[in-house]
């Protein structure tokens, strides 16, 4: 009962004609960058980031959240016509999808995608409204050395899953913490590396820094190399599936949903790994496995299934613990604290407003993503056809407006395009840049949460170990540490390592 | 050319060395800035324990790669059009430098045209319609919808 007359209270919320829209324009933009390649969503929400400053917090943080899961329903469709995954999870739905649009099934393809995304994201909405009480209730326990655990176990699994090389991941967490410790000490009011700068007093900024890394970088990284695309010109035709169809899907519909919603919640865990293991059971669940990566509807509804299950498992951590399980929700942190709110174990009770209100706007903003997803297919591919020599460069007019406008500061446009350039040659030295900025948003609170167990525990390190949760996480992420170590292991960390973005 | 090698143009010995060198300096950063005790931590006492952590991994990829060699930094530019890159870059650092005197239409519209013409040329008429299509819109979107000032730079005696 109290569930209901709190998402009632998230529903009076939501639906306010400020929050609607705020709403609409997140799941739009979601679509929207979800289907052209070369934007993803850590960069539009990064960009969006600063014109959320002059709206409410919630409805800034609903339009932000809008963007997130509504990018995992637009990169669909990019997969399926055009064979170029529009944002990272949608990678395997290329696979089945595509070969499906060749053989004159696209709009199946795309109807399944669509349906089951819906299905996959409001039963993580409903799981999200069940746990996140209880987990936020439990974490109301953790002190510290819990949370400076837990975020170490964040950073390693992350790392662990990043694809390549460990040590590099391990590395670019390290950059990111130090990145996130410039500016003003919190605890001593001393300056760190801010070499005199006025600007660095604050810290760096979050959205210049991911604009840079993944906005500025990714299109460098593009313009290096030709860029062809060749959209599906055959008719669409229905989108709605045959009974066939709906036969084959609802069993790995099913699966996706609760295997991505499970992997969504873990640290470091996230859309692209549930979306591939999705698929890895599918395939080894079929009956006839050579059909997979010759048009096999369950190798889309199934994947496309579990990266929305998995957006919305990713909430969970984020809004009950305050801990961000992947890059997108570490931006979503950001957006949180410069909205002056915490999220965390006390957010549903001080703010249950903002809590609750997220909520609701996810079942409102599903309902959303069906309506645009499905009659309005039409539009997201004429938007497909647009050239890439026109795109990149409002693209990169977006990001400078977007960092300027953030801080009404030229400085900051100077650190996007350093935080490009370094970006690109990350990527070409195969560093990879998702740690970073999980620990660049996470470096402040790990530090805090560091200072302040050991001031409590009056400098004995143990006090990490010998509390349970704390132990735990720390012994989890050793043996993360160590199994790159042994070579069969690593074999099997390389085969589902991934690349976050 | 060459793609793997061990010698001295290994792209994994140079970014190792690159962040060895971030490492201690970090570290030293970290140093000078005071660690405090383990009762009660100084300002310094993360950043130089993160950076003694990041100059061991990077020494570890550093050790790798002149074990193992990796690719050449040659075979990392080879066949792409790095030109373009560069030019990009070039293009975003005057457009940095003269965006707040100049303004934000007049810099954005010479930034669009010159990023669509002479990067992958797309024809005058669709540079034209595209980029001040995008700036006017863009700018009547941030002051009068968003109300997010952006600089007038040459047109403040029209723009106020």
């Amino acid at each position: 009962m109290d569930v209901i007359s709190s998402l009632a209270h998230g529903f009076a919320v939501a639906l306010q004609p400020y929050n609607l829209l705020a709403c609409f324009a997140g799941v739009f933009v979601g679509t929207l960058i979800g289907v052209l390649p070369g934007i993803g969503p850590v960069t539009a929400m990064a960009l969006l980031l600063p014109i959320t400053l002059s709206a409410p917090p919630e409805a800034g943080i609903i339009m932000m959240a809008g963007i997130y899961y509504g990018s995992m329903y637009g990169g669909s469709t990019t997969s399926i016509l055009v064979n170029i995954p529009g944002e990272a999870a949608s990678v395997v739905t290329c696979l089945d999808g595509h070969e499906m649009a060749k053989q004159g099934r696209a709009g199946p393809a795309l109807g399944i995608a669509a349906l089951g995304s819906f299905f996959a994201g409001t039963v993580a909405i409903i799981a999200l409204m069940l746990v996140a009480p209880t987990l936020a209730r439990w974490a109301l326990k953790f002190g510290p050395a819990e949370y400076f655990s837990l975020m170490v176990l964040g950073l390693t699994l992350l790392a662990f899953l990043t694809h390549g090389s460990m040590a590099k991941a391990l590395l670019m967490a390290c950059v990111g913490l130090v990145l996130g410790l410039v500016g003003t000490d919190a605890i001593t009011a001393e300056e760190r590396l801010t070499f005199g700068r006025l600007e660095l007093l604050d810290g760096l900024g979050i959205v210049p820094v991911v604009m840079g890394l993944f906005g500025v970088a990714e299109i460098l990284a593009n313009l290096e190399r030709r860029i062809s695309r060749e959209v599906i010109k055959a008719q669409i035709g229905s989108l709605w599936p045959t009974r066939a169809d709906w036969q084959a899907s609802k069993g790995p519909m099913l699966r996706g949903t609760i295997l991505g919603f499970f992997v969504g919640t873990l640290p470091g865990g996230g859309a692209v790994i549930s979306s591939f293991a999705s698929y890895a059971l599918e395939k080894r669940l079929a009956k006839d496995p050579s059909r997979f990566g010759k048009g096999a509807i369950e190798g889309v509804a199934g994947p496309e299934a579990a990266n929305n299950a998995a957006a919305g498992g990713a909430f969970i951590p984020l809004l009950t613990l305050g801990i961000p399980p992947n890059v997108i929700l570490a931006l979503l942190l950001g957006a949180f604290i410069i909205h002056g709110l915490q999220p965390g174990p006390l957010l549903m009770i001080q703010n249950p407003g903002v809590f609750w209100g997220i909520v609701a706007s996810m079942y409102i903003g599903n309902i959303m993503l069906l309506v645009l997803n499905m009659p309005l297919i039409g539009m997201w591919v004429q938007v497909l056809k647009v050239p890439y020599p026109i795109l990149f460069p409002l693209i990169l007019m977006f990001c400078i407006i977007g960092v300027f406008s953030s801080n009404a500061a030229v400085f900051d446009v100077f650190v996007m395009v350093m935080f490009g350039a370094i970006g690109y040659l990350m990527r070409k030295f195969g560093y990879e840049p998702a740690p970073l900025v999980l620990a660049f948003v996470l470096g402040p609170l790990l530090e805090n949460n560091l200072r302040k167990a050991l001031i409590l525990s009056r400098g004995d390190f143990w006090t990490f170990v010998e509390r349970p949760i704390s132990g735990t996480c720390l012994a989890i992420a050793a043996l993360m540490l160590i199994i790159p170590l042994l070579p069969s292991l690593a074999r099997k960390r390389q085969a589902i390592a991934l690349d976050q973005e | 050319m060459e793609n793997h090698t061990k010698g001295l143009g290994n792209a994994e010995l140079w970014g190792g060395l690159a962040w060895l060198a971030f490492g201690l300096f970090v570290t030293w950063q970290g140093w000078t800035q005071g660690l405090g005790t383990l009762q009660e931590p100084g300002s310094g006492f993360a950043v130089f324990w993160t950076g003694v952590i990041a100059t061991g991994l990077a020494a570890t990829i550093v050790v790798g790669a002149l074990a193992a060699g990796g690719p050449s930094l040659a075979s990392l530019w080879h066949d792409t059009r790095w030109q373009k890159v560069l030019l990009v870059m070039g293009l975003l650092l005057v457009f940095g430098f003269f965006f707040e005197q100049i303004g934000f239409i007049p810099s954005s519209l010479v930034l669009l045209l010159v990023l669509m013409r002479f990067i992958d040329p797309v024809p005058w008429w669709q540079a034209i319609t595209v980029s001040f299509g995008a700036v006017i819109g863009m700018w009547l979107l941030l002051s009068k919808f968003l109300r997010i000032q952006m600089p007038a730079g040459l047109l403040a005696p029209w723009l106020g």
